[in-house]
């Protein structure tokens, strides 16, 4: 391929390794799509996306998750952090639940107080700086 | 056709920060008191080292390093990793080998050092273990994963995060009381329960410590136990069990489906049942994680773990003696070595052994060790039974 890759990561520590196939993603991503994956023999669906469906390693295709709203499932506020992400402590880090069940795991980057189960989450996108990006959510 | 297969001795390290010392120090220690009881390496087919993350030292190749610094270099060796569950995956494979009639008699070793990093360094390498490429960019720490179930076990049962202290003041108390523990002292439930969030709804006093140590089991088939003792802990039921990667795709926080699938396999090959146990040693990585294996083994209905600890029946000497070593809270939790150490403690117990009569279970014929590896992913359950 001639064009060159443009460089892209996901979330504030990253892991460098993207295949061509999270690169799809990451560039979805950008245009604050979130992608989720469905393998087109069984219909399985993924999110966060699958390359390969998980019951027959199928190869999955991206394609755009509609849903915008969900239900905090779960919650911690992450006081303690990892090395490489002690600059940003305290940060909630929250499951959501959307209506169709499906879950996705992301910060809650809006809050004034302590998270309840239960309450809404709005999906939203972020530039973390030139090169991560993310998505989030917002109460 | 296999064999029925034995714990027939076992030594224990200090837990602890052990800058005095390396894993291959840390592993002599272990295996010493082995050799003191006229054990010598001849009599020892192979080896099994059960050492979990050697990101935190550097040091590859593990089993042919300690083997060698052992005097067991001309024995075969393997190592085995399975994060936290690393130890009685290790007792498990040796099983295997044992019952099968490939050795008569081996070795099973469990090390760690995790304090030649600072504590940010270790979540850092622990949070590794979560998936790389949807939860590590979000800074899920291990103790995040089961701040996760926490929050969510709370709201579903309506748990005040006091009886979560409860059980660290238990783990301490008797932590306290064993001498190879890392952090031997007791706490209030006051001081327990009003620590620094570390991972809220989780703090300090809920989570494991960050600890060197190794501890190391010999095992051997029926026909040769009588070489080594009159006193052997049979290896009764063993069970694994596994669950999703990401912890968002459980179907439910408040149990861990693999622990369940462990102790049902478990029990079903021990032929006993939950009520049968005598004592337990479950992996307390966190308060919250003692609490659900409770549940999960069978002990208390789904949302009654807390009956329990209310009621002390968690200690010495009340219906189900849990952790009464100090647990991964108090005595410490240098991963490889965590499930071999459950097992020493069980040997010990059993073969009545523990030396402070303030924490020696009376008559214990089942013991159980319940050794989870990171948020639940691999679960293992080895049910023992005393041999005399
Ligand atoms: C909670 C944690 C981050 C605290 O580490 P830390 O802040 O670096 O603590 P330090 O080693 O600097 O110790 C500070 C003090 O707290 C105490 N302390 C450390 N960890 C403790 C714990 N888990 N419980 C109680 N006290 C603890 C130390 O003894 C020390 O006390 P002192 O000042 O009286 O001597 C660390 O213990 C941890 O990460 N635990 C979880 C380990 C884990 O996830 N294991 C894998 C699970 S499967
Ligand atoms: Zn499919």
């Amino acid at each position: 391929m001639s064009k060159e890759k443009k460089e892209l990561y996901l979330g504030y520590a990253t892991d460098k390794a993207v295949t061509p196939f999270f690169q799809r993603f990451l560039e979805a991503l950008e245009q604050e799509k979130l992608m989720m994956s469905r393998c087109p023999k069984c219909g399985a669906e993924y999110l966060p996306p699958r390359q390969h469906c998980q019951k027959d390693l199928e190869e999955c295709e991206l394609v755009e998750f509609p849903e915008r709203e969900a239900k905090l499932y779960s919650y911690v506020i992450v006081d303690f952090a990892p090395e490489s992400l002690a600059s940003r402590a305290p940060y909630v880090v929250a499951i959501g639940e959307f209506p169709s069940g499906k879950r996705l795991t992301a910060h809650i980057t809006n809050l004034m107080s302590m998270p309840e189960i239960g309450m809404t989450l709005k999906l939203a996108f972020d530039r973390i700086d030139d090169k991560k990006i993310t998505y989030k959510w917002l109460v | 056709m296999t064999r029925r297969v034995a714990v027939v001795a076992g030594g224990h390290s200090k837990f602890g920060k052990r800058y005095d010392a390396t894993v291959r120090e840390l592993c002599a220690e272990a295996f010493k008191p082995i050799l003191d009881e006229g054990i010598t390496q001849d009599m020892i087919d192979a080896s099994v080292l059960s050492y979990a993350a050697s990101q935190f030292t550097g040091q590859g190749a593990g089993s042919a390093l300690i083997a060698d610094y052992l005097g067991l270099h001309e024995k075969p060796h393997l190592r085995v990793e399975s994060a936290c569950t690393t130890g009685t995956a290790s007792l498990r494979a040796a099983w295997g080998m044992v019952a099968s009639g490939l050795y008569d008699v081996m070795l099973v070793l469990g090390v760690e050092q995790m304090n030649r990093v600072t504590s940010a360094q270790a979540t850092e390498l622990m949070a590794r273990a979560g998936d790389m490429r949807w939860e590590y960019p979000y800074g899920i720490s291990f103790p995040a994963f089961y701040a996760l179930m926490a929050s969510r076990y709370m709201h579903e049962y309506n748990l005040p995060h006091e009886v979560l202290s409860m059980i660290a003041v238990k783990s301490h108390h008797y932590g306290a009381q064993n001498p190879k523990a890392h952090l031997p002292r007791e706490v209030t439930l006051e001081e327990a329960n009003n620590a620094v969030p570390i991972a809220r709804p989780l703090n300090l006093y809920d989570c494991s410590l960050i600890t060197d140590g190794a501890a190391a089991v010999v095992i051997a088939a029926e026909n040769r136990v009588k070489e080594f003792t009159d006193e052997p802990v049979w290896i009764k039921g063993i069970g694994a069990g596994a669950s999703e990667m990401m912890i968002q795709d459980r179907p439910s926080l408040t149990s861990i489906p693999g622990a369940k699938r462990a102790a049902k396999a478990a029990y079903k090959m021990a032929g006993i049942e939950p009520k049968d146990i005598d004592m337990a040693e479950v992996h307390d990585c966190f308060t919250i994680a003692e609490l659900i294996a409770y549940e999960d083994l069978g002990f208390a209905e789904p949302g009654k773990g807390r009956e329990i600890v209310e009621n002390k029946e968690n200690y010495h000497d009340g219906r189900i003696p849990v952790n009464v070593d100090g647990g991964l809270k108090s005595k410490g939790h240098p991963l490889g070595a965590t499930g071999i150490s459950m097992t020493y403690e069980i040997l010990m117990q059993m073969r009545g052994q523990v030396q402070k009569p303030s924490r020696q279970i009376d008559d214990v014929h089942y013991g159980l060790a319940h050794n989870v590896g990171q948020s639940g992913q691999f679960v293992n359950v080895i049910i023992f039974e005393r041999g005399w």
